[in-house]
């Protein structure tokens, strides 16, 4: 060995530090590396320096996750498992001593894959858990927001409101006015706002930021700065805060509300409050007076009122608005309280900084996370914003190589011209697709390419620094035909290259579509922000720009509506209008008749206020409202009030009469069964049933498998079996697809089948495709194409016969059958106790600080909405297909006898015995000859596949039930910690005989035919199994693609039950995990794209 | 140099009445408040006194300066625009002569072991260093908000004395905590102006170049200029050995009072007259208790 991993990370040379990790792993032996990751784990136990310490945590991460497992396909299986003290340690983030207990396993049972997984991903949150302590250390050492953590009594309370605020005229305070711009970034520098970056390697950190702003194209007049901030002073002791956009004012007593973010939907403007100093950092949990603040900072029995606005603005527009919004908020609480120099017009360079340092403490409270660049909109026009060395006197000094915050050098018409910013503006066209996804998990990924440096990701961030020079020169040339040339080939090339995911199937259709109508005069498509499918924009030649504003929206909802079952949109996509914004964040002082709100605010309060009798209100409000009727009759921006107020006096509700009848339609076509219903919903409301009384009974013992229980092997016999009845047809494929894909879209209720979730040979394939195409190679290679079946519920079946239609089955239309579910549930809001149990019985990981305070505030919120809205009662406060579950995949399968597909399968193919039942998400599990040959060998009724347990396995697995060797589902595990005695995994491919699965229903295939005999069967079957109560998270959406994710309780039946049953001969075999797991969530596609898994999928594939 | 010269300001709308209050001194002399100033002035050789005043008060203030020996000259601000303005307006008094500037709200009391007096122990810093010296207290970053403050760098810790590097007036902790750090200070502390300067012309005529600059309704204070000086002359901080008392604060006076006569040769009698009205108020507290 020549080079040890830890002097790649010391080493003061580049080039040397800039290795790549593959490039050593890939020639080192299994020994070799366990040596190498003794000494890296060593290493980062001693290291001080925070670079170091991170790049050593990623490395043994990666050669856990990576390099290992591959090298130990050549080693004993066997080995330490994972135990649940560690695992305890590791969900409370005791990573260090989850560590220590994994590596002292490892040591005294020896290697396994298990505990590789689990080193993995616990050196994998240690790094992400470094990097954040780091940013928030450094954001509390920034100078100027170290006093907030100081001020911890309110003797030492120091912020007085500036005397402007309080000269009050004709009762009429005066009011600040801060409007802010968002930032659009043009050079999309692959991630290098991450902070980690930026402060790792500053001189590769740089983006070409400008400040726009923004108008809905067909709605809005004429561009505006899309974000506002007001302030004012008020003659009560009270913070009200009220979020136009979003149609929320709250009104705060309590010093303690300020730190509760997750109460109502105004937590950016309470982290403002924190983070500029109004109500400091070091009063949380102080238990001291809010009234004691408010004399201090305006004065006795006065308070204020902080009000924002977004001008309709959408959601996941990748503009950043929420931080910009956040900054402009800040900066008009700090301009409010003296620590600007200037009360009214742009903020000063070291204004926009501390402004900009404490959007990222703001965020950092909030629990979100942003660049560095983001905050851009804050400073006016064009600026190249860019990472800088740490020097003696920073908090960053010696800790790491850059600072916490970049250097903004504003690029002034001197540089850029007015000529050739009005070039990109006539050439530029912005748009919002529709999509509003979390670009949480790709920024991680950045973080650890960057450290990992693959030599591909490597090269691609240096082709793209290249590209920035070459971006800001065409700019500055006015060459917009090259610019549109070189943003594509950014997004399509370096972008793509470090992470695949940033583009999706509807991205590149949409640029498809727009090359074909457009021709040559589609110069180029840019991708804003975190990830494409949000924020876009596309470069036209000018003479046909007004064109291309009009048809783009045109063919993006088109788009849209071909693919809305596939992807998570949250709005119909829209286009912007632009302007560049020459003054970032500025502020105006509002006095005498000018010191109104926006006409949103009065929308919104005005209702309220017509329901109090006038003589009661304050005179303050009365010379308000005064203010304002004058204000309206002259001023038509505020025409829209009128048009809002009987929408704000009435609300619509969404459960209207609409949705709740197509609901009642949906359940009723669907075999809604309302007895079942209501003996569940009585039955839970009861405590009969629930998250608790899933479980086995407490005195049920479980213990691992035996040896000789599971399979490990397959034999040549068994190949030669399977061969022959695959090419006599024998064997058909069922793809369980009626599911909503909850945890893969985060409770989005799209069709998980139909998500084209990875690239095959040079374009997106849904999971569909991937299933019929390995059927399709089955078929060619055994000569008899095997019947293929797909599950469907009334979630999926419209979808998928739509777009099989489409595709025209793939030229598979005689062998492709859907089986239609006959059984349906309706939601019900969960009980408060099964809620409980979720998050507190059950074991949870912990979050970052910040982001467990989030979810703790959240959960308060959400017992009281269960409680409000009625424990136990029907969930129909959503769109309908939101409030409708599938019933679990149990029901699969006697769906096929009752819907008459199984009949239709054994009248083509009479030959047929065995089915291959699988989960949408297992991509590598195929109608493998051996697999068939072993279960025909072995007689089973059912023959389970399992893989053995990694640390991400959790869920239930095969066990001995009081001795009796059975499949336990994780939620029916007696105790948490009975799951980690567990060797083997569930995949739920199940190879099915199907004489011998009508047997144990009673019947035979002549029965088919006899629907009643077959429903009765099926009937008396279903009540020998459990009923489990299962939480699922559903995603509401509101207002501009907002979205809120409720808890909801639905039943489900699990096939994996069936293995209970004493008359049902089950055998079970080890498969290896690259055909055996399943792709639960998307975070998970970039580790499945590395490790090889998707070679190895499109290796059964025909296209 | 030689420092002869005095300004007091007492042309500030508040302080009309207070230079003229009457407190009893070190020696349990009933003096005004102006009397107290200019002694302290006078202490540190200062034998020519200029009261910045309102137009048309100076005769208010000509009985209280009877039984001070400097030689008192009555300057008067003609329009109220602020305290650099009061100050300026006393140019043509000082001349091109370095002069002592105080405030007339103020009363302070020396800690000086060799009990040197405030004014004493600036006048003596400003001739040994021959430039402009502020006299500074650290002071916790929660009442910055009342106060003029410097930040620097140590320059001659035997002395305490700072080299100034920026001034700003009354500002917010994030500014002191952009700006004004000043090293060897505890955490959250910051120089504020104890009241007292000795400043030279160059400072003037940064006065008045702001004043001919000024807007109409704009006030001039004085932290902009000694900012604007510290980055072009040399300027120095001494904190004090003392302790300063604004008599415009509430219980100002009598709490100023209470400091000079405890600094006075009438200390014990004053101490024991206050342990007194102590027992008799907690035994008049400890009565009301037991009768509820």
């Amino acid at each position: 060995m020549s080079l040890k991993l830890r002097d790649i990370i010391t080493a003061t040379d580049r080039e040397t530090r800039d290795t790549s990790l593959e490039a050593i792993c890939e020639v080192l032996s299994f020994d070799e590396l366990i040596a190498e990751c003794k000494s890296l784990d060593l290493f980062r136990r001693e290291s001080e320096n925070l670079y170091e310490r991170v790049r050593a945590l990623f490395f043994l991460y990666a050669i856990y996750r990576f390099y290992l497992p591959a090298k130990l396909e050549e080693t004993s299986k066997d080995g330490a498992a994972v135990s649940f003290e560690a695992y305890a340690h590791l969900l409370e983030r005791r990573f260090s001593e989850a560590l220590d207990h994994f590596l002292d396993d490892q040591a005294s049972a020896g290697y396994s894959d298990a505990i590789s997984s689990a080193l993995a991903k616990t050196y994998y949150e240690l790094a992400l858990q470094n990097l954040a302590d780091q940013v928030q250390s450094s954001v509390r050492a920034v100078r100027g927001n170290q006093w907030m953590f100081r001020t911890g009594a309110l003797e030492d309370y120091p912020l007085e409101v500036r005397s402007e605020l309080l000269q009050c005229e004709n009762s009429a305070y005066p009011l600040i006015y801060e409007s802010t711009a968002v930032r659009m970034d043009l050079s999309h520098s692959a991630w290098s706002d991450i902070f980690f970056l930026g402060m790792d390697f500053p001189s590769g950190a740089r983006v070409l930021n400008i400040s726009v702003d923004l108008a809905v194209h067909g709605r809005d007049a004429h561009p505006r700065p899309p974000v506002e901030a007001r302030f004012r002073v008020i003659d009560e002791p009270i913070i009200r805060l009220t979020s136009v956009d979003l149609g929320v004012s709250a009104e705060i007593t309590e010093l303690g509300d300020v730190f509760n973010f997750a109460k109502d939907y105004l937590g950016l403007l309470k982290a403002a409050l924190i983070a500029s100093g109004i109500v400091p950092m070091g009063l949380e949990g102080s238990g001291q007076r809010l009234s004691v603040l408010l004399e201090t900072l305006v004065g006795l029995g006065r308070g204020f009122e902080l009000v924002s606005c977004v001008n309709d603005i959408p959601k996941g527009s990748r503009l950043a608005v929420s931080t910009n919004l956040l900054g402009g908020l800040i900066a008009v609480c700090m301009r409010a309280t003296g620590q600007t120099r200037s009360l009214e017009g742009p903020l000063g360079e070291g204004e926009r900084r501390i402004t900009a340092a404490r959007a990222i403490l703001g965020e950092w409270l909030g629990g979100s996370g942003g660049g560095w660049q983001d905050s851009g909109g804050v400073w006016p026009g064009i600026k190249v914003i860019e990472g800088c060395p740490s020097r003696e006197g920073d908090p960053e000094y010696r800790i790491s190589r850059g600072r916490l915050l970049p250097q903004h050098t504003l690029l002034g018409t001197d540089v850029i011209s007015s000529e050739m910013r009005d070039r990109l503006r006539d050439s530029l066209v912005l748009v919002h697709g529709g999509m509003a996804q979390n670009v949480g998990p790709i920024l991680e990924m950045v973080t650890e390419k960057y450290l990992l440096r693959s030599a591909k990701s490597w090269e691609a961030r240096q082709e793209s620094m290249q590209l920035f020079d070459a971006i800001l020169a065409a700019l500055q040339s006015g060459n917009i035909k090259l610019l549109g040339k070189l943003t594509t080939k950014n997004f399509f090339g370096p972008l793509q290259t470090i992470i695949p995911w940033a583009t999706t199937f509807f991205t590149e259709r949409l640029i498809d579509l727009v090359k074909v109508e457009f021709g040559k005069d589609f110069w180029g498509f840019w991708m804003l922000g975190g990830m494409s499918g949000g924020g876009m924009g596309f470069i036209f030649e000018p003479g046909r720009k007004v064109e291309a504003l009009e048809r783009m929206k045109v063919i993006m909802v088109e788009l849209k509506g071909q693919l809305q079952h596939s992807l998570p949109f949250a709005m119909d996509p829209l286009v912007y209008d632009f302007s560049i914004n020459e003054a970032g964040s500025s502020s105006e002082l509002l006095t005498g008749e000018a010191a109104l709100m926006s006409p949103g605010y009065y929308a919104m309060t005005l209702p309220l206020l017509l329901r109090e009798d006038p003589r009661t209100l304050s005179q303050e409000r009365r010379a308000e409202m005064e203010r304002f009727e004058i204000r309206a009759d002259a001023d038509t921006s505020y025409d829209e009030v009128r048009d809002k107020l009987l929408t704000y006096l009435f609300p619509r509700s969404l459960n209207g009469n609409s949705s709740e009848s197509s609901l009642d339609q949906l359940l009723d076509a669907n075999g809604f069964d309302p007895p079942l219903h209501e003996r569940i919903q009585e039955d839970m409301r009861r405590g009969l049933i629930g998250l608790s009384k899933n479980r086995l009974a407490a005195s049920s013992q479980v213990k691992d498998v035996r040896p000789g229980d599971v399979t490990i092997t397959t034999t040549a016999e068994d190949d030669a079996i399977g061969r022959e009845a695959l090419s006599n047809g024998e064997v058909a494929v069922v793809t369980l697809a009626a599911g909503a894909a909850s945890r893969w879209t985060e409770g989005a209720g799209v069709v998980k089948a139909l998500h084209p979730f990875c690239k095959f040979e040079g374009r997106h394939r849904t999971f569909l495709e991937v299933h019929l195409a390995k059927t399709r190679f089955a078929g060619s290679t055994h000569g008899m194409l095997p019947l293929h079946v797909i599950t469907t519920s009334y979630l999926t079946d419209e979808p998928i016969r739509g777009f099989l239609d489409g595709v025209d089955h793939y030229v598979m239309s005689d062998s492709v059958f859907l089986s239609r579910g006959r059984s349906i549930g309706l939601r019900l809001v969960p009980m408060q106790r099964d809620l409980r149990f979720e998050w507190e019985e059950m074991p949870q990981q912990r979050l970052d600080e910040r982001a467990q305070k989030m979810r703790a505030s959240l959960r308060e919120a959400l017992l009281a909405w269960a409680s409000g809205a009625g424990e136990g009662s029907d969930y129909r406060d959503n769109v309908p297909l939101q409030c409708l579950h599938p019933v679990g995949h149990w029901y699969e399968v006697p769906n096929l006898l009752l819907n008459g597909t199984l009949a239709d399968l054994l009248s083509q193919r009479p030959q047929l015995r065995t089915l291959m039942l699988h989960n949408i998400d297992t991509v590598g599990a195929n109608v493998d000859a051996a697999m068939l040959g072993y279960h025909r060998r072995t007689n089973a009724a059912l023959t389970f596949e399992l893989i053995r347990r990694r640390l991400e396995d959790r869920g239930g697995g095969l066990a001995r039930v009081n001795g009796s060797l059975r499949l336990v589902e994780g939620l029916s595990m007696p105790r948490e910690e009975d799951e980690f005695k567990l060797t083997y995994y569930n995949s739920n491919t199940c190879w099915i005989d199907i004489d011998q699965m009508l047997a144990c229903f009673g019947l035979t295939r002549a029965d088919l035919g006899d629907a009643p005999k077959v429903a009765r069967s099926i009937r008396e079957f279903s009540s020998r199994l459990p009923t489990y109560i299962t939480l699922k998270e559903v995603k509401k959406r509101w207002g501009h693609g907002q979205e809120d994710i409720f808890p909801v309780a639905q039943f489900e039946r699990l096939w994996g039950d069936m293995t209970a049953l004493s008359d049902v001969p089950c055998s079970y075999v080890a498969v290896p995990r690259l055909r055996g797991q399943q792709l639960k969530e998307q975070a998970q596609l970039d580790g499945w794209l590395r490790d090889g898994s998707r070679d190895f999928t499109a290796s059964l594939c025909e296209w | 140099m030689g420092i002869r010269k005095a300004v007091i300001t007492a042309a500030g709308e508040r302080q009309r009445h207070l230079p003229l209050q009457t407190m009893v001194d070190g020696q349990g002399r009933n003096r005004k408040v102006l009397g107290l100033l200019s002694d302290e002035a006078a202490s540190a050789g200062i034998d020519e006194i200029g009261i910045v005043v309102r137009p048309g008060t100076a005769e208010l203030y000509r009985d209280a300066m009877d039984d001070v020996s400097a030689e008192i000259t009555f300057i008067e601000q003609l329009e109220p625009r602020g305290y650099g303005h009061a100050v300026l307006s006393a140019v043509d008094y000082v001349k091109d002569d370095p002069f002592l500037l105080m405030v007339s709200d103020h009363v302070y009391v020396s800690d000086d072991p060799n009990a040197e007096t405030c004014a004493s122990q600036l006048v003596r810093i400003a001739e040994e260093e021959d430039c402009v010296v502020s006299t500074v207290q650290p002071t916790h970053e929660g009442r910055l908000r009342n106060f003029g403050t410097v930040g620097g760098t140590l320059f001659d810790a035997s002395r305490d004395l700072y080299e100034v590097n920026a001034v700003l007036e009354k500002p917010t902790p994030t500014e002191a905590e952009q700006n004004l750090m000043t090293p060897g200070l505890r955490h959250g502390y910051y120089l504020t102006f104890f009241g007292m300067h000795v400043l030279q012309p160059a400072v003037m005529a940064l006065l008045d170049e702001r004043a001919n600059a000024l807007g109409p309704n704009e006030q001039l204070d004085l932290s902009a200029s000694l900012h604007e000086f510290s980055r072009r002359g040399r300027y120095l901080a001494q904190v004090m050995k003392g302790r300063r008392y604004d008599l415009d604060f509430r219980h100002g006076l009598l709490i100023g009072q209470l400091a000079v006569s405890l600094s006075g040769q009438y200390r014990d009698e004053v101490l024991s007259t206050i342990t007194d009205l102590l027992a008799r108020n907690s035994q008049r507290n400890a009565g009301n208790e037991s009768d509820i």
